[in-house]
C-alpha cells in the first residue's frame, strides 16, 4: 500500500484507534500490530508475507541461540550463519540476475560461451530494509549491546508497518524498548506528527512528482533532444526529486509512527546544505549511513589501521552502499564517486602541514556549492540506466549551450527552489510552526490539516508514482 | 507489554510540553483530528476523488467508490466547498483535470486506400519530418529511444516529448480521452509521422463512451466488444492519416502472463487488419517475436549478437527496458526510411565534383 492513497487512509483510520484501544494490553496489541503490518505488506504481494515471517523466525532463533551460548567460537559461528542466511536471501532476490548476467557477459566478452540463464526473480518490496534490521538485531545481541526480546516484540519491531517498506532503518535499541511498555495515551506529539505527514506528502506528491514528469524523465530519457541548460537543470531537478521523494516518505513514516505513539530516528538533516561529502553522509539517509558505519566500516577496521587501510575501508563501505541501492554497475559507480570524494577529503585533511582555516560565510558557501556539484555529478550515474546513458548526459551537458530550452519552466525552477531552499530554513522556524499549531483548538487543527491535504491533492498529478526507494 | 497495564487514571491529564514548546495532545485528539481532517479533505477534493473513483477498473470497488463519492461531490458543490480546489487547479493551469469526458468522436467512414502506394516524400533540413509519439505507458521507453535515435538527424525532429499517459487506452476515454487529444494535436502540431502504441490497458471488457444504444455483451473479445474496439482503432487511424501524417502503430509484446499475452494477441489481430485496410498510410509494427526466448515463450533477458545477455523487459513482465526500446526504435526508423526519402538531400547538398 502506498502512503498517499485512499486505501492507506482507510487502513490507517481503522488501525489508529484500535491500536490505542489495545495498547494497554501488550499481549493483545502485539498480535494486532503484527497482523496489521502483514495486511499492509500483503497488499503488495501476499506471497512475500511468508518471507517476512521467515525473516522474523530466523533472526529471533539465532539471536536466542547466540545469547544462550557462552563459548565464543560457537557464538561467532552462529552469528556468521545468521548473517549469511540474511545475505543469502537478499542475494537471491536482489542480486541473482545481476550476478548471472554479469558473469555471462564477462565470459561472452572473453569469447567463452557459458550460457547462464537469468531467472526473472521478483524483488520483494522493502527486503533490503528488513534484512538490515534483522542483521543489526543479531549482531547487537552478539556484541552484548542488546538482550534478545520475545518473539512477539521482535515481530512487532521488524514488521511495524510505518518503517517496513522503505525505512528508516530503526535499530533494536531504539524501538524495542518502546515496545516494552505501553505508550502513554495522554501525551502524543500530534502537532509534530501532522507537520511531518503534511510536509512529507507535499514533498512527495507535489515537488517530487512534478519534477519527475516535467523535466527529469525527459532529460534522462533522451538527453540529445534537449539543450545543455535543460540537462543541467534536469540533473539538479533529479537531486531535488530523489530528496523530496525519500525525505517525504520518511517524514510520513515518522509522523505515522508518532501518531501511534512511537519515535523513529531522524533520517535527513538538510543534506544539500552539507559543506563536504563526509558532512553529506551525516545528513543523507542517516539511518543507513550509521548502519554502514557500525556494521561494515568499523568491522572492516574503520580508521584503526593507518591511512591506507582507512581509505580502503571507506571505499569498500561506499561501494557496498552503492550496491545496496541497486543491482547494477551504475550504482557501484555512484558509490565509487562518493568513496573517492571521501578518501580525497580525508587525504586533504591528513596531509602533512595541513592547518584548518577558520570558517567564514564565504568559505562555507563555496564548500556547500562544491559539495552539491559532486553529489549531483554522482546522481547522474544513480539515475542513468547504463554508463552509455550517463555519458550521453555528461556530453550533452557541455555541447548544447545556446540551444533553446524546452523544459526549464517557472514551475520547475520553483519546485527546485522549494526543495533546496527548505534546507536552509532556520531550524527554529518549523519548531515555531509546530508549537503554534499545537495550541490551536482541535477543530482548527483538523481544518488546517484538511487545507494542507487540499493543496497536496489539487497540485499533485493524477495517480501516485511509487516511491523511488521502494525498489531498494 | 503483557503485564504492564496502566493504572486507572481518573485525574484530568496535566498539560505537557514537548520540544520547542509544543503542546502534547491525547491519543483521542489524534484520532479526532485525523478523522475530521481526512473527512473534510475528501469534501474539499470531492471532484478529484470522484474522478479517481470513476476511472478505476470495473468491479465492486468501483461501484462502492462511486456510490460514496457521487453524493460527496454533490454535497461539495452544493456547499461551494469544491471552489478552492477549482481555483488551485486553474492557478496551476490544469482547470480541466477533474472533468470526465467520454466522447468518442472518430470518422465513421474509412478513407479510401490508394491502389498504388504513394511516392516517397523527400525530406530536407528545410522541411523536416516532424514526429509525434503517443500512447499508454508502454510507449514511453521506445518513444524515448526513438527521440534519442533522431537526436542527431538534421531532417527529423520530435514535435514534443513522448506523450505516454499511464493507465490510458482506447477503452476508457474517462481515464484519458485520446479521441479528443489526437485530433487536437494533429491540428496544433501538424506532425508528418505519428507513432502510436495502445492496448496494454484495454484487455478488459469494460468500455466507456459507447454510442447511445450500444452495449458490450459478453465482455472482452466478444463480437460487440470487437466491433466497438475496431471502430475506435480504425477511427484513430483515419484521424491521423486524414490529418496528413503517416502512422506507425506499434503492436503489443509477449508478456510473462500467458493469459494476458492471449488477450494482447486478440488486440493485435484487430490492429493488423485495420492497418492492412489502410496500407501505405498506416504501418503495423509487430513486436511479438522481438522478445520471445529460444522456446518461443516470454524472455526477460535476450542474448545480443555478441552473446551478452541484455535485459529487455521490466520486472512487471509487461513494460520495456531501454534495450527493448532501442530495438523498437530501430524498427520504426526502418519503416520511416521505407516510406520517406531521408537521405537524398545529402547528395543534393554535396558540392559538385
Amino acid at each position: 500500500v502506498l502512503f498517499p492513497t485512499a486505501t492507506f487512509a482507510i487502513f490507517f483510520l481503522v488501525v489508529l484507534p484500535l491500536s490505542w484501544l489495545l495498547m494497554p494490553r501488550g499481549e493483545r496489541w502485539r498480535p494486532f500490530i503484527v497482523a496489521a503490518s502483514f495486511v499492509f505488506y500483503s497488499a503488495w504481494d501476499w506471497r512475500f508475507v511468508l518471507l517476512l515471517a521467515a525473516s522474523i523466525v530466523w533472526n529471533q532463533a539465532f539471536a536466542l541461540a547466540i545469547h544462550r551460548r557462552s563459548d565464543a567460537t560457537k557464538r561467532k559461528r552462529l552469528l556468521a550463519l545468521a548473517v549469511a542466511g540474511n545475505l543469502a536471501v537478499l542475494g537471491y532476490f536482489k542480486y541473482a540476475d545481476f550476478f548471472l548476467t554479469s558473469t555471462n557477459n564477462a565470459f561472452a566478452w572473453a569469447g567463452v560461451d557459458v550460457p547462464l540463464e537469468a531467472r526473472s526473480v521478483i524483488l520483494p518490496v522493502g527486503i533490503s530494509f528488513f534484512t538490515f534490521m534483522g542483521i543489526s538485531y543479531v549482531v547487537d545481541v552478539y556484541r552484548g549491546d542488546f538482550a534478545p526480546t520475545g518473539l512477539g516484540k521482535f515481530a512487532a519491531y521488524l514488521s511495524f508497518f510505518p518503517h517496513l517498506v522503505a525505512g528508516p532503518i530503526v535499530r533494536p535499541g531504539e524501538l524495542v524498548p518502546q515496545l516494552d511498555s505501553p505508550r502513554d495515551p495522554r501525551y502524543v506529539d500530534t502537532s509534530r506528527a501532522f507537520f511531518l505527514i503534511a510536509t512529507g506528502l507535499f514533498m512527495k506528491v507535489v515537488i517530487s512528482n512534478h519534477l519527475a514528469t516535467s523535466i527529469v524523465d525527459d532529460v534522462f530519457g533522451a538527453p540529445n533532444q534537449y539543450s545543455s541548460l535543460d540537462v543541467l537543470v534536469g540533473i539538479y531537478a533529479y537531486a531535488v526529486q530523489i530528496y523530496a521523494d525519500f525525505f517525504g516518505y520518511t517524514n510520513i513514516a515518522i509522523g505515522l509512527a508518532l501518531l501511534l505513539g512511537f519515535q523513529f530516528p531522524q533520517n535527513f538533516d538538510s543534506p544539500y546544505a552539507a559543506v563536504s561529502v563526509q558532512d553529506f553522509w551525516r545528513r543523507w539517509h542517516m539511518t543507513l549511513s550509521r548502519w554502514l558505519r557500525d556494521y561494515v566500516y568499523i568491522p572492516l577496521g574503520g580508521n584503526r589501521g593507518g591511512r591506507l587501510l582507512t581509505y580502503r575501508n571507506l571505499m569498500l563501505t561506499m561501494l557496498l552502499g552503492g550496491l545496496w541501492h541497486g543491482a547494477g554497475w551504475t550504482f557501484v559507480a555512484w558509490g565509487a564517486i562518493h568513496g573517492t570524494a571521501l578518501v580525497a577529503e580525508r587525504w586533504w585533511h591528513d596531509r602533512p602541514g595541513y592547518v584548518a582555516r577558520p570558517s567564514t560565510a564565504w568559505s562555507r558557501a563555496w564548500k556547500r556549492f562544491v559539495t552539491f556539484q559532486v553529489v549531483c555529478f554522482a546522481w547522474i550515474f544513480f539515475r542513468a540506466d547504463s554508463f552509455a546513458d550517463a555519458w550521453d548526459i555528461i556530453v550533452r551537458l557541455f555541447t548544447a549551450w545556446g540551444e533553446p530550452s524546452q523544459l526549464v519552466t517557472g514551475g520547475v525552477l520553483l519546485a527546485i527552489a522549494i526543495g533546496i531552499g527548505s534546507q536552509y530554513l532556520p531550524r527554529h522556524l518549523p519548531l515555531a510552526v509546530m508549537a503554534r499549531f499545537s495550541r490551536l483548538p482541535i477543530p482548527v487543527q483538523a481544518a488546517t490539516l484538511s487545507l494542507a491535504l487540499l493543496v497536496v491533492h489539487a497540485l499533485g498529478p493524477e495517480g501516485v508514482a511509487p516511491f523511488i526507494y521502494f525498489q531498494f | 507489554m503483557a503485564d504492564e497495564t496502566h493504572d486507572k487514571r481518573t485525574r484530568k491529564p496535566r498539560g505537557r510540553v514537548g520540544e520547542g514548546g509544543r503542546k502534547l495532545h491525547s491519543a483521542g485528539s489524534a484520532v479526532v483530528v485525523t478523522t475530521f481532517a481526512l473527512g473534510l479533505a475528501v469534501l474539499l477534493n470531492a471532484p478529484g476523488v470522484h474522478k479517481s473513483a470513476t476511472i478505476q477498473q470495473e468491479g465492486w470497488k468501483r461501484d462502492l467508490a462511486l456510490a460514496l463519492t457521487g453524493p460527496l461531490k454533490e454535497t461539495s458543490e452544493a456547499l461551494y466547498l469544491d471552489q478552492p480546489r477549482r481555483g488551485l487547479k486553474a492557478l496551476a493551469g490544469r482547470a480541466d483535470d477533474d472533468d470526465i469526458d467520454t466522447g468518442v468522436a472518430v470518422p465513421e467512414t474509412p478513407a479510401e486506400t490508394p491502389v498504388t502506394p504513394p511516392p516517397k516524400r523527400k525530406i530536407t533540413p528545410d522541411r523536416k519530418l516532424r514526429i509525434w509519439v503517443a500512447g499508454d505507458s508502454l510507449v514511453i521507453v521506445p518513444g524515448q529511444s526513438l527521440l534519442r535515435a533522431i537526436g542527431g538527424s538534421p531532417v527529423m525532429e520530435p514535435v514534443s516529448e513522448v506523450d505516454g499517459r499511464i493507465a490510458s487506452g482506447l477503452e476508457r476515454p474517462d481515464v484519458f480521452n485520446w479521441f479528443k487529444e489526437i485530433p487536437k494535436r494533429m491540428r496544433k502540431d501538424k506532425p508528418g509521422v505519428v507513432v502510436l502504441m495502445f492496448g496494454a490497458n484495454d484487455d478488459h471488457g469494460f468500455m466507456t463512451g459507447l454510442p447511445p444504444g450500444r452495449e458490450i455483451e459478453g465482455g472482452f473479445g466478444s463480437e460487440s466488444w470487437e466491433a466497438e474496439y475496431r471502430r475506435r482503432v480504425g477511427g484513430l487511424m483515419d484521424t491521423v492519416t486524414r490529418g496528413g501524417a503517416y502512422l506507425v502503430w506499434v503492436g503489443l509484446p509477449i508478456t510473462n502472463d500467458p493469459a494476458q499475452t492471449a488477450r494482447f494477441d486478440a488486440i493485435n489481430s484487430i490492429l493488423v487488419t485495420e492497418a492492412d485496410k489502410r496500407r501505405g498510410r498506416v504501418s503495423y509494427l509487430d513486436t511479438y517475436f522481438f522478445f520471445a526466448g529460444p522456446d518461443g515463450g516470454y524472455a526477460e533477458y535476450v542474448a545480443n549478437a555478441r552473446g551478452a545477455l541484455v535485459k529487455m523487459r521490466a520486472d512487471d513482465g509487461v513494460h520495456f527496458e531501454r534495450a527493448a526500446g532501442d530495438l523498437i526504435a530501430r524498427q520504426v526508423l526502418k519503416r520511416l526510411h521505407q516510406r520517406f526519402d531521408l537521405s537524398s538531400w545529402r547528395r543534393d547538398a554535396a558540392p559538385d565534383g
